[in-house]
């Protein structure tokens, strides 16, 4: 691994050229116009931003148990979502995009997103968020990330896709539970709302916060 | 508290984004924030999709990805500004300070590091927070639920031993 030398392309383009290649690759695609995958990326930051879980308290906090808003909203999402898409999916309004079980790659892969997501305080969704409220230090994550994924790109062949493993299929949960899917879908559902409801409501505030607070409810000023 | 979406309305607001994102009249597809990554490398060090089955494989995702990418910025950008005034440029997080060190440093490079190994982990995983665990387990996806513990049990492992919290509040 000692001589990087990466292949670049051979047509002289500006990185201006390539990101319009790139908005016209999705135009090309039948996963929505350009304005609709454009104002989904707004409103999952939008959505980030407003409800603030992309501050570091919020995923540092949980990893140290100081903070629980994180897997509150996490599994309120999945539990309403899996119900909703169960039907959509068997009304034909939607489809599945189940990811495969390629084992290895899952734990090794998990392992290493789980110490860097304590340590960085984000995840690749809530990251952007942060550089675009002007967090430097997040930024420095992301070209630590985009070094990443070069690193990536230059040794899959070679390296990472023989230490993912094979595929083990695309299992999903109903496939264990055949003739009752419907009931399934629906237990996971509500048991992964309860388990949102039930998790005990934590919470890490910083100065930021703690400033919009008046001085009677603030603990710290009491 | 002012300025702040309550986490169940969070929720609620995600996950009506993911079933527009998933219906056949949204974009028929999931939502996800890791591939974009590895793409967006390529783009700027102009590397060769000829040579690179990687970023071959990744395209669609990766364009996909990237054009929400940029609505995220734009989002993040605005609610910040308009709606929280959260805006504001900064090198080390409170918490970092009150549970590891005053340093920008060392908060800098540990960054960094943590970046680095985040995307080779999403990538080995195909799939991050949002892939895997809020579009995956939504399908009831076995290889989401996988992921999911791991990264749960490691994240509240690595906090235990990274972070300094003995007799603090």
């Amino acid at each position: 691994m000692a001589d990087v030398i990466f292949i670049v392309n051979e047509t002289n383009t500006t990185i201006v050229d390539r990101v319009f290649q790139m908005v016209e690759n999705v135009i090309h695609m039948e996963h929505g116009s350009v304005a609709l995958v454009f104002l989904i990326g707004v409103i999952f930051g939008g959505i980030i931003q407003y409800a603030r879980v992309d501050k570091f308290e919020k995923i540092a906090g949980f990893s140290m148990l100081k903070d629980t808003i994180i897997p509150k909203m996490l599994f309120l999402t999945v539990g309403l979502t899996s119900i909703g898409l169960y039907f959509m999916i068997d009304a034909g309004q939607a489809h599945y995009h189940v990811k495969p079980i390629i084992l290895q790659g899952l734990i090794i892969g998990g392992i290493l997103f789980g110490v860097s997501m304590a340590i960085l305080g984000k995840c690749p969704g809530t990251g952007p968020v942060s550089i675009a409220e002007g967090r430097i230090d997040v930024l420095i994550g992301a070209i630590g990330g985009l070094f990443g994924g070069l690193v990536f790109t230059l040794y899959y062949e070679d390296f990472f896709k023989p230490l993912m493993g094979e595929s083990l299929g695309t299992t999903i949960l109903t496939d264990f539970f055949k003739g009752s899917e419907d009931i399934t879908a629906l237990i996971f559902g509500v048991s992964v709302i309860i388990i949102a409801i039930a998790i005990p409501k934590r919470e890490l505030l910083d100065e930021a916060d703690l400033s919009q607070l008046p001085n009677s409810e603030r603990a710290d000023k009491k | 508290m002012a300025n702040r979406l309550p986490w169940w309305m969070g929720g609620i607001l995600m996950s009506g984004l993911l079933l527009l994102t998933f219906s056949i009249y949204g974009a028929d597809r999931t939502i996800g924030a890791s591939t974009y990554v590895p793409y967006v490398a390529s783009l700027i060090f102009d590397l060769d999709p000829e040579k690179y089955s990687y970023i071959k494989e990744i395209k669609s995702s990766g364009s996909w990805e990237g054009v929400m990418l940029l609505g995220v910025l734009f989002g993040g950008f605005i609610t910040s500004v308009f709606i929280t005034k959260s805006f504001r440029f900064s090198l080390i997080p409170t918490a970092w300070k009150m549970y590891k060190n005053d340093s920008v440093l060392s908060r800098l490079l540990w960054s960094f590091f943590a970046g680095f190994i985040m995307i080779i982990g999403a990538r080995l995983a195909g799939g991050c927070t949002s892939g895997h665990f809020m579009s995956g387990m939504s399908q009831l996806a076995i290889s989401a639920m996988i992921f999911g513990g791991v990264v749960m049990a490691t994240l509240v492992l690595t906090g235990k031993f990274f972070y300094n919290t003995k007799g603090k509040k």
